[in-house]
């Protein structure tokens, strides 16, 4: 435990050294922890002769992104992805909310027995239930389609999200929707009208995390959806078997699929942060 | 989660309002999931191959061969586990030790704090490309840089232990700032009193930690072992992307074992039969870990 035996050595070391070596090892961590993410992105900057001499390429050119972007599938996959992202995250708002609400608001056996499957379907491996949702989803006419693929990414989120949300309106004091209700406000108005009002930094954070979760998903699309319906993930772990050898090609994708992530936590990251206190 | 329940019910007999808020989560529940896992325990007594489902009756068969094949008990089995421990531990350790340094103020802190949030934004498939760049045996920075050190490169996706070693990092390297995020809230939201007293009284930094910071920290902790030992134990596509399960079969989880016999080798019963046992050992790996949190919450 370097963190812990540092102070020692620290204590006996001039301000400035101290301050001198802090900020040496912050740069270090940082470095380290977004090296990987800024090696693709020079990756992506270099030419195809580039790429494999590690320590020699200083051409850059932007040709790469352009090669891609010229592949309708990898156009077509990023739309699908966004549209998929999009369209889970406003369903999977819409009904974990509600059900994060009568798990706070409500004590006795229902929302006891809701709590408890939640918390086993929680646990449950997604392999459990997406293998067999592969025949599922063929004799319903679902295999290979967008509602096929948009309706187990909502369902998927039910268990987690209900339960942060619980933990969300646990935080919101009743008393509120108590005098809404005495006022003669309708069950639906206090809850709509009044407790969703207080509830929205939080509902931002899981709109930001289901974002990002459904955006990044891989094993779904990989079971549920064949050609008709490419998504991102998908196409880019196809690429890496199929033209593994194109590693410019590859981190221009890449790049361009962390791009969106990137830009929607940068400006998600306070509500995310200040949501997630357990 | 914290608990502030609030006591009593708030809107005395609301049976209807009650299940119309779940409704339409219990039914989305019930096709997606309930549904396909019957569908599933049922495919796992059959002989049911993915393009010839005749569906007869075959009992225990599917479980007896998957229990009693070496591949799974010696190395799926192993293999998830370490993942799940090696994954967990470094994770909580190294997120513990940057949330307990961004907890102190300095300049530029929110900066540092963006660039170790990072990989919260990366797709696990995006950061195992990453990884099997800078890995690759002959173009890859890691072996350019060692050879520059004048080491030997490394084929490190070519044998097993190696392999497995860059899966785990990958899987550290991406779930370490979901600790720290986590952490740093708890920290921020700790009382500042018994700090106050302990830097009065000249208590050591270490002892500061081991009896004030980590026991206060505890409840947060654990929540967020329990939430990511589940999630590691069913890790798929880090390591499809890295090693496809490979060299060999040597690196594959769980996940990936069921997957497999489902789709490559296009037995759909035993692959079945797999996951139903992966989901009955993480249930009750789940169900001993509520039970912890459940007691050390409360003490």
């Amino acid at each position: 435990m370097a963190m812990v035996k540092e102070p020692l050595l620290f204590a006996r070391l001039p301000l400035g050294a101290r301050r001198l070596l802090f900020g040496l090892v912050l740069f270090g961590i940082c470095f380290l922890f977004a090296f990987p993410v800024l090696w693709l992105i020079l990756t992506s900057l270099r030419l195809e002769s580039g790429v494999y001499y590690v320590h020699r390429g200083t051409e850059f050119t932007l040709g790469n992104f352009a090669e891609v972007l010229q592949d309708e599938r990898v156009v077509e996959a990023f739309a699908n992805s966004a549209l998929i992202a999009t369209l889970a995250t406003v369903f999977s708002l819409l009904v974990t909310v509600s059900s994060g609400y009568m798990l706070s608001r409500f004590q006795g056996p229902a929302a006891r027995t809701w709590f408890g499957t939640i918390y086993v379907f929680r646990c449950v491996p997604y392999i459990s239930w997406v293998l067999p949702l592969y025949f599922v989803a063929q004799s319903w006419g679902l295999y290979d389609t967008y509602t096929g693929l948009l309706l187990p990414h909502i369902a998927v989120h039910i268990c987690f999200f209900s339960w942060l949300m619980k933990g969300f309106f646990d935080g919101i004091d009743p008393s509120m929707e108590y005098a809404a209700l005495i006022d003669g406000c309708t069950r639906w108005g206090a809850f709509i009208r009044v407790a969703l009002p207080s509830a929205v930094p939080a509902i931002a954070a899981l709109g930001v995390l289901c974002w990002l979760f459904t955006w990044n998903e891989f094993l779904f699309a990989l079971i549920l959806t064949g050609n008709k319906v490419p998504v991102i993930t998908v196409v880019m772990a196809q690429f890496v078997t199929e033209m593994g050898m194109r590693w410019n090609l590859m981190a221009a994708t890449a790049v361009m699929a962390l791009l969106p992530a990137f830009v929607l936590a940068l400006f998600g990251q306070k509500y995310v942060i200040r949501g997630l206190r357990l | 989660m914290s608990s502030k329940t609030t006591g009593r019910p708030l809107f005395g007999e609301q049976q209807r309002f009650m299940l119309l808020l779940i409704a339409p989560a219990a039914v989305l529940l019930t096709l997606f999931q309930v549904v396909p896992i019957a569908i599933g325990a049922n495919a796992s007594f059959r002989d049911w191959a993915l393009y010839n489902p005749k569906k007869t009756w075959v009992g225990l068969a599917h479980y007896q061969a998957v229990l009693s094949d070496p591949e799974f008990l010696w190395v799926v089995l192993p293999n998830t586990f370490i993942f799940m421990i090696v994954s967990v531990a470094g994770a909580l350790v190294l997120g513990l030790a940057l949330a307990l340094l961004l907890n102190r103020p300095f300049a530029g802190q929110k900066l540092v704090q963006t660039v170790l949030l990072v990989p919260l934004m990366v797709a696990p498939v995006i950061a195992a490309i990453m990884m099997r760049w800078m890995f690759n045996d002959q173009f890859g920075i890691v072996n350019a840089v060692l050879e520059g050190l004048g080491l030997d490169g490394q084929p490190w996706l070519v044998e097993r232990w190696t392999a497995f070693g860059v899966i785990l990092m990958t899987d550290i390297w991406l779930w370490t700032p979901w600790y720290t995020l986590l952490l740093l809230a708890g920290l921020q939201s700790l009382p500042r009193e018994p700090f106050e007293a302990a830097a009065i009284d000249g208590t050591s930094t270490w002892r500061v930690f081991t009896h004030l910071t980590l026991p206060m920290l505890r409840s947060v902790i654990v929540v967020c072992v329990v939430i990511r030992a589940i999630d590691a134990f069913r890790t798929f596509d880090i390591v499809w992307t890295l090693t496809g399960g490979g060299p060999g079969r040597s690196t594959e989880l769980f996940s990936l074992y069921a997957y497999v016999l489902a789709f490559l080798s296009l037995d759909f019963g035993r692959g079945s039969a797999a996951a139903i046992i992966g989901g009955i050992i993480i249930l009750v790996v789940g169900a001993v870990l509520y039970r912890v949190v459940d007691r050390l919450a409360r003490t």
